[in-house]
């Protein structure tokens, strides 16, 4: 939780430093938005082993039902945003749970998945009466009138961000944590000793996608306007698995510090326009076959090893005047 | 009607091709390889180049086939080696992630060097009477090439050693090696050949219509989907599949249009794994 706090502090002020330039603050927000996103995949992904490859359509999902009803019937965001959260929250379920069912292996499933993010996709595309297809809807003015100013939809974001935080250090700090872990090492030894393996992976999915509808909802609310490409699976899938490849998959802080190292390097390669998706590639294969662990344990390992350094600094000027008996306890951590 | 059918059968042969490869590499390298539309393009590229430089088609066709092998090759050699090292699902996922990024990285390549590439042969395609039916020769001499490729690829599987061991590797990697069969060498003739068959779906690509740098990742959908429809691991099962599907897309294409039609092939391919993993036809390699 310390932590949480710290990172909320940092975050929060993030908008002074960017001094209210709108094109700072669009960065900024769109980086909170992928750290919501790979805290969800996190969950599906890293902790209970399902390889979803449908992160665009289910974000899409919810963003287009919440856009489409706002629209169509007239209804409040307020409404909608939660119709939506809860259609793809639904959908990573139904996923979740049809996989276990039939036993699908990591493959089979990212098949399944990867096939529903195109049908999402076609769908979009076809449905032309309702989306408008390729050239998309115009968001702006519909939805959360705050929301749609820089500062303010930052802090909603970030709102969303550390709300998703909470939800996973409060799953994974109770039983479900232990399930999660259990599940990761060994299916069928978890299952053996009676861990609901099903429920688990339901709830994981479950939850994972609701973050991903939620956040989706109001990106698309935010960014004025949907369109195939705001969620598509190059711009979703591939930056979302590189920033947890990146931050380390399994770790609290991992999937924050990966998107915001992925979005700090997309700034750098954006002069070179078309290259983006060689470097995903690059990194896609550096990362999975060199860098396993990811940026947070290596960065927990520095910060300890500093830490251990100031508190022998600090102990050695202890040793000098203080008591001999409370120096022996600290000499012993 | 009859038109349409048979403009089905023409196209699920070409997908039948790009799938089989994906077949083989699952089979024997236990690898799902999500670049193998890319060897495709790569082939139509390499192919329009050679045309610039003066070749005639069928050598710069046979060059940029060959190119693909080349590439097939060098994939299998550096990239996949790390795979390799695991087994069963680490490998996959391994797999998966390495050919997903090194796919990536040819169309990032390609994109780059090649903007505004289309491949299409200009050649004089006289329309013949096939059976009634008026059909380009182009879409004769394709179907034909690729039928006489799995013929070769049947007899090769079925009568020589090499194809003996290959199926032995399908059927149990660690038994085929305590029999003093080498997977590494195999594997690497088989990442060839697949590569060089889905280079000539990706030429006879060029010869229909044309061809673009960005069509990768859809040819590497459609062979996965056919594949998984085939069943992943049966060879006649991905020919079958393929042909049946190009059917299913031919009539799908023409009486609900494009989109809905992509969403039939997903969902069958979706319910495939779902009703019957093993591939919709009964498994035999």
């Amino acid at each position: 939780m310390k932590s949480i706090a710290g990172l909320t502090v940092v975050l929060a002020l993030v908008p002074a430093a960017a001094s209210g330039s709108p094109y700072y603050m669009r960065l900024a927000t769109l980086a909170l938005v992928y750290m919501a996103w790979t805290v969800a995949f996190n969950l599906i992904f890293g902790h209970t082993k399902q390889l979803f490859l449908c992160l665009n359509a289910l974000a899409g999902t919810a963003g287009y039902v919440a856009v489409v009803l706002a629209l169509q019937l007239k209804l409040s965001p307020w409404i909608t945003v939660p119709v939506g959260v809860a259609a793809a929250a639904g959908l990573g379920a139904l996923f979740s749970y049809v996989s276990v069912l039939r036993g699908l292996g990591v493959i089979f499933l990212g098949i399944v998945t990867l096939a529903f993010s195109l049908i999402f996709h076609n769908l979009v595309l076809g449905l032309r009466q309702l989306t408008n297809g390729e050239t998309g809807l115009v968001t702006r003015g519909l939805g959360f009138p705050l929301l749609e100013q820089p500062v303010p939809g930052y802090y909603i974001f970030l709102a969303v961000l550390v709300g998703a935080l909470v939800l996973y250090q409060r799953l994974m700090s109770s039983k479900s944590g232990m399930a999660f872990r259990a599940l990761s090492d060994d299916e069928l030894t978890a299952e053996l000793s009676g861990i609901d393996v099903t429920w688990y992976k339901v709830l994981a999915a479950a939850v994972a996608s609701a973050i991903l509808g939620l956040t989706g909802a109001l990106f698309a609310f935010y960014n004025g306007i949907v369109s195939p490409s705001v969620f598509s699976f190059v711009g979703i899938d591939i930056p979302v698995l590189i920033a947890l490849l990146l931050g380390g998959m399994r770790t609290r802080l991992g999937p924050v510090l990966g998107a915001a190292a992925f979005a700090l390097l997309e700034e750098l390669v954006r002069p070179w326009g078309q290259l983006n998706v060689l470097v995903y590639g690059v990194l896609l294969i550096v990362l999975f076959t060199t860098f396993r662990e990811g940026l947070a344990p290596v960065l927990e390992k520095a910060w300890r090893a500093v830490r251990r350094q100031r508190s022998n600094v600090v102990l050695s000027q202890i040793n000098v005047g203080a008591d001999g008996k409370r120096t022996m306890s600290r000499t012993r951590m | 009607v009859l038109p349409i059918l048979f403009d089905g059968i023409v196209q699920g042969l070409q997908l039948s091709l790009l799938a089989v490869g994906i077949t083989l590499i699952y089979g024997l390298g236990g690898v799902l390889n999500l670049a193998h539309g890319q060897f495709a393009i790569v082939a139509g590229v390499a192919a329009a180049l050679l045309l610039q430089l003066g070749f005639g088609p069928v050598a710069a066709s046979l060059g940029g086939i060959a190119g693909a092998g080349l590439l097939g090759l060098a994939v299998d050699r550096t990239l996949m080696l790390p795979a390799y090292r695991y087994r069963g699902e680490e490998r996959l996922l391994l797999g998966l992630i390495l050919t997903l990024g090194f796919s990536f990285i040819v169309d990032g390549t390609l994109n780059w060097k090649f903007p505004e590439f289309s491949l299409s042969f200009q050649l004089k395609v006289p329309l013949v009477e096939f059976a009634g039916i008026p059909m380009r020769t182009a879409s004769l001499a394709a179907s034909a090439v690729a039928l006489a490729i799995f013929a070769a690829l049947f007899a090769f599987l079925k009568l020589t050693l090499t194809g003996k061991s290959i199926r032995s590797i399908i059927e149990n990697e660690v038994g085929a090696e305590l029999c003093g069969i080498d997977p590494a060498r195999t594997r690497t003739l088989i990442v060839c050949l697949a590569a060089m068959m889905a280079g000539v779906a990706g030429v006879t690509q060029g010869l229909f219509s044309s061809l673009g740098t960005e069509m990768g990742p859809e040819f590497t959908i459609l062979g996965l989907l056919v594949a998984v429809v085939g069943g992943v691991r049966s060879i006649n099962g991905t020919l079958a599949a393929g042909i049946l599907l190009g059917i299913v897309n031919a009539f799908a294409s023409h009486y609900v249009g494009a989109y809905v039609a992509y969403i039939i092939l997903l969902s069958f391919a979706m319910a495939t794994i779902l009703v019957r993993p093993s591939g919709l036809l009964a498994r035999f390699t």
